[in-house]
């Protein structure tokens, strides 16, 4: 009985070798097959990846733990956030981190001899952490100007580039509710691309002023928008829940508001990019299949060609378990490098393009792992049959004897 | 000079069935082949000697009777089974010789020391290199068997043979493609090999090759022909 020792692996394995060094051109066509399969169910991953990666990006970017409510302003009654709300909410809620309201304005200015509609909001500093805005230069207005109802504010790029042509921060004012608002930064906001998601109410040209300044000049009586900031990612249906039920308790009709978290875009955006994956790594499969074909088919027109040579080590004392394994190890060796080849290619190529575009690309270790398995796995099925045939011939008709 | 017996049949029968007509290859041999003897088995094509050998040679385990090796009945008939006792206790010389054509002649002859196992990779093709000088190659040991003559190509296979040190040497029409020079080349090696104790049994269809044997077996229709042909 051949015992499956090291050394006995070891020399089956060099048999393998040698068989397909012998046969190297067509071991290289075999493991180019099983290289584009396995690249493309990486690379299909990664892609999947970098899609899940740019949209949830775009919805996180909004801000993090975000919930946010606001009144419809349809129905028969329709109903708003009430100033008295805003306590009332950060008092009953419990898991807020920051509480950010939004009073919005149009407000039309004569920029460079034209009339344009420039967006005026009322917040607080709060805002700033809340809505995940980025001051690119100059400041936010803090929390004393905030409170002594300064008449300062904070303004989009856009609307700097239209007033400065140029997105940095100069000393000037802007005239909002016909008084002079002092210019004390210019923010964009962390995502760029944030109205992508959804419409922003901070995009284009807009100004940013104090929530009590705002509320001082104008006679609104309720907030837009009240943005809330859960403690944690944990905790954001807990404040949905609650800040459904304090406006509930002091509204007459629920269904006047709306409160929303970014959970609801995130799972969509997730379930999306999971179903178009997993689409994709379907027909990638298709194609380490078809790879795994081609070895099996390979190994069988080698086990008949070689039909001389098994019955020769078959007569010379190789048991049926040592010629089985060799094949197998022939069908495993193609189909792995095959598969190195593959993982090079499918995870190489996208970060080296990501490198030149300076996109990070995620490559799922996972991914790799798996296309790493599955390469072998599938040489191992594929080539049991034709070992399992290599291994079970009649010797003396191999032997060419009939 | 016969020890004891190393091959024993009794009532060997071989039948299988071919394009629906059943073939009695063999219809109940009895033989024994003693230690150190040099036994060659003739008959025409047809008469079965092929087959005989292949019994002998464990290369087929499907027969009826009883076959005695070294003096035990080889009772289990499992592949890895016979393929351990024919890596260790027969060698195999063919009419083709059947070395692998991709290996060198030093990587064929160690290849029955390879299978079995006991030994590393630098062992065996120490022994393998040995039986290789011994058979005149020493000059050979890195060549292809397609580099070779058809005697070089023979004395190879014999060196092969050898390496595991067999109980017996099966030889198929050792001579059938060599011309009559080489030819008696390898007979001579083989009388060597007897002389020194070897245990051997050429099949051949050719009474001159069977003359260099101290016996000669008969078969005639698959059956022992004590007659002289």
């Amino acid at each position: 009985m051949a015992r499956p020792t090291i050394a006995w692996f070891k020399l089956l394995l060099r048999f393998a070798v040698d068989a397909i060094v012998a046969q190297r051109g067509r071991s290289v066509l075999t493991i180019l097959g099983m290289a584009i399969g396995t690249a493309s169910v990486v690379g299909v991953v990664s892609i999947g990846l970098l899609g899940r990666e740019y949209v949830v990006g775009l919805i996180e970017g909004v801000g993090s733990n975000l919930v946010f409510a606001y009144g419809t302003g349809r129905g028969v009654n329709p109903e708003e956030i009430e100033f008295d709300d805003l306590p009332a909410l950060e008092r009953e809620v419990s898991g807020i981190a920051a509480m950010a309201p939004v009073l919005l304005h149009a407000e039309l200015l004569p920029i460079a001899g034209e009339v344009r509609q420039v967006t005026v909001l009322g917040v607080t500093p709060a805002y700033e952490r809340v809505r995940n805005m980025v001051v690119e230069s100059g400041r936010f207005f803090n929390v004393s100007e905030e409170a002594r109802g300064e008449k300062v504010c904070v303004i989009s790029e856009d609307l700097a580039v239209e007033l400065f042509g140029t997105p940095e921060m100069r000393s000037a004012s802007l005239r909002l509710f016909g008084l002079r608002f002092r210019i004390v930064g210019v923010y964009r906001e962390g995502v760029e691309s944030a109205a992508a998601v959804q419409k922003s109410e901070a995009a284009g040209l807009a100004a940013l002023i104090p929530f009590s300044t705002f509320r001082n000049l104008s006679d609104v009586r309720y907030a837009d928008v009240v943005y809330i900031q859960a403690a944690s990612p944990a905790a954001v249906p807990d404040v949905v829940e609650g800040v459904t039920a304090v406006l509930a308790a002091r509204h007459r009709n629920i269904s006047n508001f709306k409160i929303e978290s970014l959970d609801q875009y995130l799972v969509l955006a997730q379930r999306v990019s999971r179903a178009v994956t997993l689409g994709l790594t379907a027909i990638a499969a298709v194609s380490l299949f078809v790879g795994g074909i081609g070895i099996m088919n390979i190994m069988l027109v080698t086990v008949s060609e070689r039909t001389s040579d098994i019955g020769i080590r078959l007569a010379l004392g190789a048991g049926t378990r040592a010629i089985m394994v060799q094949f197998l190890l022939e069908a495993a060796i193609l189909s792995l490098v095959g598969g190195v080849l593959g993982v090079i290619l499918g995870a190489g190529l996208p970060l080296y393009i990501g490198l030149l575009y300076g996109v990070a690309v995620p490559v799922s270790g996972l991914s790799v792992l798996i296309a790493f398995t599955v390469s072998v796995g599938v040489g191992l099925f594929f080539g049991y049959y034709p070992a399992r045939k290599a291994a079970g011939m009649n010797i003396v008709d191999a032997l060419g004897y009939t | 000079m016969a020890g004891p017996p190393v091959i024993e049949l009794e009532g060997v029968r071989k039948t299988y069935v071919k394009e629906g007509a059943t073939v009695h290859a063999l219809r109940g041999i009895d033989m024994v082949i003693r230690a150190g003897e040099f036994a060659a088995i003739m008959g025409r094509s047809g008469s079965g000697k092929s087959t005989l050998l292949h019994i002998i040679g464990l290369l087929d385990a499907e027969y009826e009777g009883t076959y005695r090796f070294d003096g035990a009945p080889v009772a289990d008939r499992s592949p890895e089974v016979l393929a351990r006792r024919r890596n260790r206790d027969i060698g195999f010389v063919f009419q083709s010789f059947h070395l692998l054509p991709t290996l060198t002649i030093l990587e064929n002859a160690a290849l029955p020391a390879l299978y079995a196992g006991d030994r590393s990779v630098e062992e065996c093709r120490a022994v393998a290199r040995r039986r290789l000088e011994e058979m005149g190659l020493g000059a050979r040991l890195d060549h292809r068997p397609g580099e070779l003559s058809n005697g070089q190509r023979q004395r190879a296979a014999l060196a092969r043979a050898l390496v595991n040190e067999p109980r017996v040497l099966l030889a198929d029409e050792p001579t059938g493609a060599l011309d009559s020079k080489t030819s008696d080349e390898i007979l001579q090696i083989m009388i060597e090999l007897n002389r020194g104790g070897a245990t051997l049994v050429l099949v051949t269809h050719d009474r001159e090759v069977a003359e260099v044997a101290e016996r000669t077996i008969f078969i005639r229709d698959g059956q022992t022909d004590d007659r002289l042909v």
